[in-house]
């Protein structure tokens, strides 16, 4: 329930939230705070252009450029920042999008029953057993690299874990005894909806989109890790994917900022989504702390 | 249960069908086009296909006739086990698919095998010793562990321990050019060049499959059979074995087969960290040179081996334990 209360976020009630999180969560949600700030404040921080080459190329990290420049001389520090956003935009776009459709489709399925339900059923069922990694190279190869494409095609394969979840909770919650006597009482489907459904799933929803969020932003960095992602957005799998084509990567000391600090981003940002999502599931459902 | 287990692999047949006809749709519909251009090499000069050419290649590759009859021709080659004729490697995709097979099999049951092995071992130990010292420094270490992603970390590893030690090769499967003594030194050098990307696929899956093992041996050892067992003076080795693992295994086993899928994803990006030529890295390259038969062929073979591995694993469910047969769905 505690998870819920974030919706209506007042400032005592986070804080109270954070009082819950164990220390790896603090420093996961810390973490994700700064990155966040860091992106949106992006050209604030950085004096150099993310794009354009603004010193000597594959310079170590020294004051001018504390990240160091690329075989470009494009400054590490700026894209890492601006590649963020991208990262972020991916996770977020994807666990919206995906979140609230497969709640949408979850409450379908459980709540209308009958062939809606065994419509989505059989289709989550295809979507699970697909192995999403070979689809979404050729699918965004088929649909054009672009950020939006990528997160489409993420959403698309990633709703049915929470439509899954949702619609078990819909279909648990149908036969409990309140909502059987909330509709003797005459409460219409949105009335249950608003004040039965909606509060119980909520939680469930929100670990969902957390865990979706740490998917997608992996998956977008596998893609453009494989130069299959967006060219034109400079994410921090498009980094990688950079460096590891310069001819002399392997046998040089560039690698030591050049793909270290995107990897460094990519691997904080996973960690920390990992750590909240664990917490989160604590808070939602308790009885998984047992594992 | 026999209706049941008739209805599941309809179920199977229907989701294969989806993927052949997807299969078929997709390139299609992809844009571009191979036989726009004859070269786009970097720094040569683009040259261009004639529309007397174009028109001759779309004639061969039958790209000119109406969809259904296209789609009707299809299944029949892919019934005969003829995937076409791949259009960049200028040979057949069946014959390419089975020169690079062996690699991505090599990759994957080597590290299903070292990861199960190392995953159920520490899970037990942490079962074993829960809350002690170990399994508190184990537990969360694992839990990093089976969330990064393995392309990261196989460029750390291939980072620190090829390119900086030089410890392993950077890439490839086997040495160009070599001349081997032996038997041995061909296994060898093979075993050298698959250590770095089967040691990322193991320790990214150990970490879930240990996870798995932990609870799945402390629900058995809270058990009251093993108690009795204890009670009963049995040796503690037959305990081990025959009343703990046992039932223990039942869900990692059919973990391992259902999480397939997953591996696949990892294997195409471990690859292509490490430059190993399977069918991951083809993949890729097909995807970047748009040749259509080659992207179909992989991902139907792809595809289809992980289904095949699903199906085996709900059957594998019900044969095992009936007991988890309600939670077979949840599980995953």
């Amino acid at each position: 329930m505690t998870a819920l209360n974030i919706a209506y976020g007042s400032p005592r009630r986070l804080s109270r939230l954070t009082g819950t999180l164990s220390a790896g969560g603090r420093i996961g949600l810390l973490v994700l705070i700064v990155l966040l700030l860091l992106s949106a404040a992006a050209p604030l921080v950085c004096h150099h252009s993310s794009r354009e080459t603004s010193g000597p190329p594959l310079a170590p990290p020294n004051a001018a450029h504390w990240m160091g420049t690329d075989d470009l001389g494009v400054d590490i520090w700026a894209q890492v920042c601006f590649g963020a956003r991208i990262s972020l935009l991916v996770g977020i776009g994807t666990a919206l999008l995906a979140g609230l459709g497969g709640a949408l489709a979850g409450i379908l399925a459980g709540y209308c029953g009958g062939w809606v339900d065994r419509i989505l059923m059989r289709l989550i069922d295809i979507l699970l057993v697909l192995p999403d990694l070979p689809v979404m190279i050729v699918l965004a190869a088929f649909f054009g690299p672009s950020v939006w494409t990528v997160i489409g095609v993420l959403s698309a394969f990633s709703w049915v874990f929470t439509a899954r979840i949702v619609r078990a909770r819909v279909l648990s919650l149908k036969q409990r005894r309140f909502i059987q006597a909330a509709e003797t009482y005459g409460a219409g489907p949105l009335y249950l909806m608003r004040r039965h459904f909606l509060p119980e799933i909520f939680p469930l929803v929100a670990v969902g989109m957390i865990r979706l969020a740490g998917r997608a932003i992996v998956a977008e960095a596998g893609l453009s890790f494989l130069g299959l992602g967006d060219p034109t957005s400079r994410s921090w799998g498009f980094i990688l994917h950079h460096a590891l084509s310069f001819p002399g990567i392997y046998y040089t000391a560039f690698w030591k900022w050049w793909l270290l600090f995107p990897w460094l981003a990519l691997t904080l940002v996973v960690l920390s989504l990992a750590l909240i999502g664990k917490d989160f599931e604590n808070i939602a459902d308790p009885r998984m702390r047992s594992h | 249960m026999t209706r049941q287990r008739t209805r599941r692999l309809l179920e199977y047949l229907f989701t294969v069908w989806i993927i052949v006809t997807l299969n078929f749709a997709l390139p299609r519909v992809m844009p571009g086009d191979p036989f726009l251009y004859l070269s786009t090499d970097q720094g040569q000069e683009i040259a261009r296909f004639s529309e007397a050419q174009q028109d001759y290649y779309r004639r061969q590759y039958g790209l000119d006739r109406p969809l259904a009859q296209q789609y009707a021709a299809y299944l029949a080659a892919l019934a005969a086990g003829d995937l076409g004729y791949s259009i960049y490697y200028n040979q057949g995709v069946t014959a390419i698919l089975l020169q690079r097979l062996p690699w991505t099999l090599l990759l994957v049951t080597a590290a299903v095998a070292l990861s199960a092995l190392a995953g159920c071992l520490l899970g037990s130990m942490s079962a074993a010793f829960r809350g002690r010292a170990l399994d508190r420094w184990l537990y969360p270490a694992m839990i990093a562990v089976s969330e990064i992603p393995a392309f990261l970390l196989g460029l750390l590893l291939l980072f620190t321990l090829a390119a900086g030690w030089q410890l392993f090769p950077l890439s490839g499967a086997m040495t160009h050019f070599a001349v081997y003594a032996s038997l041995w030194d061909r296994l060898a050098d093979i075993a050298r060049h698959a250590a770095l990307p089967v040691l990322t696929l193991a320790i990214v899956r150990t970490g879930g499959i240990y996870l798995l093992a932990r609870s799945s041996m402390a629900a058995v050892l809270a058990r009251d059979y093993l108690r009795t067992a204890r009670a009963k003076g049995l040796h503690p080795l037959h305990i081990l074995v025959r009343h703990t693992l046992r039932n223990a295994m039942l869900p990692i086993v059919t973990r391992i087969f259902l999480s397939l899928g997953g591996l696949v994803g990892g294997a195409i990006l471990v690859e292509n960290v490490f430059a190993y030529p399977g069918l991951g890295r083809l993949m890729r390259e097909a995807v970047l040179v748009h040749d259509y038969p080659m992207i179909q062929g992989i991902f139907l073979l792809v595809t289809l081996t992980v289904l095949t591995a699903n199906y085996l694993a709900d059957r594998i469910y019900g044969r095992l334990d009936p007991r988890i047969r309600e939670n077979a769905a949840e599980a995953r």
